[in-house]
């Protein structure tokens, strides 16, 4: 999960992030070798005693520098492609899970079966027992199991929300009116922390998601619980 | 029997800066703030091969021309070539690896699941018998 001074991106929880990084990654290394090239020309440029007053072109370099950027361009976007429209595959999903959001809590559905609803609030930090995590726990958390992709319908009731979890390399606008669909897999149990990422009020930052994963035969347990309570 | 307690404290000691020089590496070194160097895949031994195909470059150069300051441009060329070579070669054998392992995975999961049913991959065809 997130730390303080955190730079980079979370730890991949899914094969989608996975392929996020190494994209990040391949294209962070191509950035900084551009800029390190970049800082040494101006640094030679700035420092040679060499001067021409009469060079008025070179078809040499103008040449080079038009189709160098332009295979390094190619280069950065072929990748990204490759992972936009991996991002958009649709693989047979094992469980369907439906999101609301509302001003200022996320309500989830799981309607596959039987008619499982609850909303999800966070925990003021005064209610907080030790070892919980401020602004990021909230009362009943989405429970996926492991191992299943998972599709996710997500809208919203008011406003603009946005269902985002970073390590799992979520981020879907809950638009009132339409419905949005991502789809993702969790590859270990654990929990997983993301916020609401559009503006939506005065507690915007006060709506956490919290997604549990957990494996197949306990996903049952759980849901059979939580249908019970209801 | 003198040396007991020492001998623990010692041992503590070592234990101690065990876990600082373990808890230094986890946090990685990031290049300019940006790159973390120790957990990005590849970028260390790209970063190296660059370092010493710089220093060779420039070295050649030099050894053969004497110019001081070309030699220099010689090396950086040497850096951004060696580096980009290793990191793009370094990242498709991964890449390759990685589908490799999913390609595994996705074997194992069907073995599990399909073992003793008609769809078992393993199941080889039976020989027709004679007519």
């Amino acid at each position: 999960m997130a730390y303080p001074l955190q730079l980079g991106l979370q730890d991949a929880t899914s094969p989608l992030m996975e392929e996020l990084i190494q994209f990040h990654d391949h294209t962070l290394m191509i950035a900084l070798l551009l800029s390190t090239m970049v800082f040494y020309t101006i640094l030679t440029t700035v420092t040679t005693k060499l001067t021409n007053k009469n060079m008025l072109d070179s078809q040499g370099i103008e040449t080079i520098w038009t189709i160098a950027p332009a295979l390094i361009l190619i280069l950065i976007a072929m990748p990204s492609l490759r992972v936009l429209y991996m991002m958009d595959e649709v693989n047979n999903p094992h469980l369907t899970v439906k999101t609301i959001g509302h001003q200022w809590y996320w309500s989830y559905e799981y309607t596959d079966y039987k008619n499982l609803e609850f909303d999800s609030y966070m925990i003021p930090t005064q209610d907080l027992i030790p070892g919980q995590f401020r602004l990021l726990e909230t009362d009943h958390r989405m429970v996926v199991p492991t191992d299943s992709p998972v599709r996710m319908l997500i809208t919203a009731d008011d406003v603009i929300h946005s269902w985002a979890v970073p390590t799992l390399g979520e981020k879907m606008d809950a638009i009132p009116g339409r419905l949005n669909q991502t789809t993702f897999v969790v590859s270990h149990p654990g929990v997983f922390y993301g916020q609401c990422s559009e503006i939506c009020g005065a507690n915007h930052s006060f709506m956490p998601i919290s997604v549990e994963a957990i494996p197949l035969i306990h996903f049952e347990d759980w849901s059979t619980s939580m249908l019970a309570k209801i | 029997m003198g040396n007991g307690p020492i001998r623990k404290r010692n041992h503590a000691a070592v234990q101690w800066q065990g876990k600082k020089r373990s808890a230094r590496k986890r946090r990685g070194f990031k290049l300019l703030g940006i790159l973390d160097v120790q957990n990005t895949p590849c970028a260390r031994e790209a970063l190296l091969h660059g370092a010493g195909g710089s220093a060779v470059a420039g070295l050649l150069h030099f050894l053969v021309t004497s110019r001081v300051k070309r030699s220099f441009d010689v090396g950086f060329a040497g850096f951004m070539l060696t580096t980009l070579g290793s990191w793009f070669y370094c990242r498709l054998k991964n890449a390759k690896l990685r589908v490799q392992q999913r390609m595994v995975q996705e074997g194992i999961k069907n073995k599990i699941l399909y073992e003793g049913t008609p769809l078992d991959p393993t199941n080889k065809p039976r020989p027709s018998g004679p007519s």
